[in-house]
């Protein structure tokens, strides 16, 4: 029964996918504000770093090894954010690229402490930790009728849909809260924003720091589900895979980094036979996009759209919040 | 010591420039970062390798069917993933830099493909010849690259400041509207822009390799990103702020690898970017930013 459905492959999968969503949740965040932030893989390498050096230097809880993680990430980002402010668009993409570069440089040089590029592994795994300490209870798989690998899989899986759900459930609340309008009248217009008596350096500073927060928090799961990083995992590819999740997906509403995440980390693993050209077809896929739906698949035109076919009487409901979600 | 260091510096200094050179010209006329223009140099090395290892023909070849060919992928660069973003309406400022970062992405794998993932030596005929001059050495691979750098500085100089086409592409970079209300043709200025910045591209390409003797597909990204690094230090769109900050950054390189951690060699760029925009945001040539 159960234990036939359950394939750890697949759940691995599932894992790598929600991850990624929380990744583009954070790229999402900091783009609400019209401000496009690459250094996102740099602060995920952060938090992945800072999580699995106290696990394994200090034999932290891995609990408080990702609480620490994210923190040291969004202290990072509001370090970086706060002078990096007085940058717009291509600006300050092109700087947080290049911090995201030199993160990555630190930790291939910073050999004693972060093994060079060799990278790190025996960091501690989520799925075991739960296991164990479940035994420690009492508690045995078997109950349910599974093997002890296929419960780790199964409890990472479901650790992180409920921390992704929190996430998202958390992100949708902000942006109907008085700090989602700020942002979004500060990516209409800054300086109209300022003059309403928004204060632009506060919202800003704070979306950059909760997309800093986000994809730390994101790097020091992934180190945790891995149990192995190395530099190349916090690279350039990275932060660009990150913002295709964004792009592809649709930068306007939350769904829409959801989405690509989900469609773009299934896609590779459903079609084997194309993953070798997976990249090729990044490109080909950002090229035509943007010359063709520059705001990504989902926007908000067709959410409400499906609004309306769902409910078919909605029409009045329809026109009175199109800004909303 | 002191001395090859810095001719070492400066060759690798007036590369820089060329790459740095086609970013910011496309910079100046468009207002774009072209994230594919470390690719499309990469692209013009690999010619180069076809060309004169693969091929045995001579050098001049090579860089003749570089810059053709990485002027032909500027020219599509330019057809497609730029003119179709052009003047349509609620399309965000990023949206060209995303599609030239598809663009990249689209390169490197594609010549993963093409030349695969390995390193390919680039050897000139003449590259083990070396002059002394006392305790010295050079080479003279290091004063072929240095000379042309610098004839295709003086010549882009020249052709900015003093031709009608030259005049035509800054007044179409200073002001896009007015330089076509006077009559002139921006979209030919634009697509030449995007066309000759490429070809510059690919005669850099070779001279990496030849200063290397190495051409991976990975080159194109570290290189781009240094180039990135040089406008913002020289001033985003200036011509001259790219030549000195490519030289800067040469010899800072050089002489980190000598006195410092040559580990760090390829932060550099970056933490001088990040320390520039602190200070002058508008880079170390530069008048004013354009926001």
């Amino acid at each position: 029964m159960l234990a036939e459905l359950i394939n750890p492959y697949h759940f691995q999968v599932a894992s790598f996918i929600l991850i990624n969503i929380i990744l583009g949740i954070s790229v999402y965040i900091t783009l609400s504000t019209g401000q496009l932030s690459l250094a996102n893989a740099g602060f995920m390498g952060i938090g992945a770093y800072t999580s699995a050096l106290l696990t394994i230097h200090f034999d932290l809880p891995i609990v408080l090894g990702i609480i620490a993680g994210a923190l040291v990430a969004a202290l990072l980002g509001i370090l970086i954010g706060i002078p990096t402010l007085r940058l717009q668009g291509v600006y300050l993409a092109i700087v947080t690229l290049g911090f995201g570069e030199v993160i990555r440089v630190v930790f291939i040089n910073w050999e004693s402490l972060t093994k060079g590029s060799v990278g790190i592994s025996g960091i501690p795994h989520i799925g075991r930790e739960i296991l164990s300490t479940l035994k420690g209870f009492g508690f045995d798989p078997k109950v349910l009728g599974l093997q002890n690998n296929q419960f780790i899989f199964l409890s990472i899986f479901l650790l992180l849909f409920i921390i992704t759900i929190g996430v998202i459930w958390f992100f949708r609340r902000q942006h109907r809260s008085r700090v989602g309008r700020a942002f979004a009248a500060i990516k209409l217009d800054e300086k109209a924003a300022e003059s309403m008596g928004i204060n632009i350096t506060y919202y800003k500073v704070l979306a950059f720091a909760q997309g800093a927060l986000l994809s730390g928090f994101a790097g020091a799961l992934y180190a945790h589900v891995l149990a192995y990083i190395s530099p190349a995992d916090f690279a350039y590819h990275r932060a660009v895979e990150i913002l295709i999740f964004v792009v592809f997906g649709g930068s306007e509403v939350i769904w829409g980094p959801i989405f690509g995440a989900f469609f773009l980390t299934l896609m590779p693993e459903v079609l084997r036979f194309i993953s070798e050209y997976r990249y090729m077809i990044y490109g080909l896929i950002i090229i035509i996009l943007m010359a063709v739906r520059p705001q990504g698949l989902i926007d908000v035109n067709l959410l409400n759209w499906v609004k309306t076919k769902g409910k078919k009487r909605g029409q009045k409901h329809g026109t009175g919040n199109t800004k909303s979600m | 010591m002191l001395i090859e260091q810095l001719i070492n510096g400066i060759t690798l200094g007036s590369i820089y420039a060329i790459v740095a050179l086609g970013f910011t010209l496309v910079f100046g006329v468009l207002g774009i970062i072209n994230m594919a223009h470390g690719e499309i140099f990469m692209f013009g090395a690999f010619i180069g390798v076809l060309v004169t290892t693969s091929l045995q023909l001579p050098l001049w070849l090579g860089f003749l069917a570089a810059i053709l060919i990485t002027a032909v992928m500027g020219y599509m660069l330019e057809r497609f993933a730029l003119r179709p973003l052009r003047h349509k309406q609620g399309v965000s400022h990023l949206a060209p830099l995303i599609s030239t970062i598809g663009v990249s992405i689209l390169l490197e794998n594609l010549s993963h493909h093409l030349f695969g993932a390995g390193n390919h030596p680039f050897r000139a005929s003449f590259a083990e010849i070396n002059f002394q001059i006392g305790s010295i050495t050079i080479y003279l691979v290091q004063i072929v690259i240095f000379v042309i750098s610098v004839i295709l500085m003086m010549a882009l100089s020249f052709w900015l400041g003093k031709t009608k086409a030259g005049k035509a592409l800054r007044a179409t970079a200073e002001n896009l509207e007015t330089a076509s209300l006077l009559g002139v043709d921006t979209k030919r200025i634009i697509t030449m822009t995007v066309i000759i910045a490429s070809a510059m591209g690919g005669i850099a390409g070779i001279l990496v390799g030849m200063a290397f003797n190495s051409v991976t597909p990975q080159m194109g990204l570290s290189m781009g990103l240094k180039g990135l690094a040089i406008i913002i230090l020289g001033g985003m769109g200036n011509v001259k702020g790219a030549m000195a900050g490519g030289l800067i950054l040469g010899l800072a390189e050089t002489f980190i690898v000598v006195y410092g951690d040559s580990g760090y060699r390829d932060a550099i760029a970056f933490l001088a970017i990040i320390v520039i925009l602190l200070i002058r945001p508008q880079g170390l040539f530069g008048q004013k930013i354009s926001t």
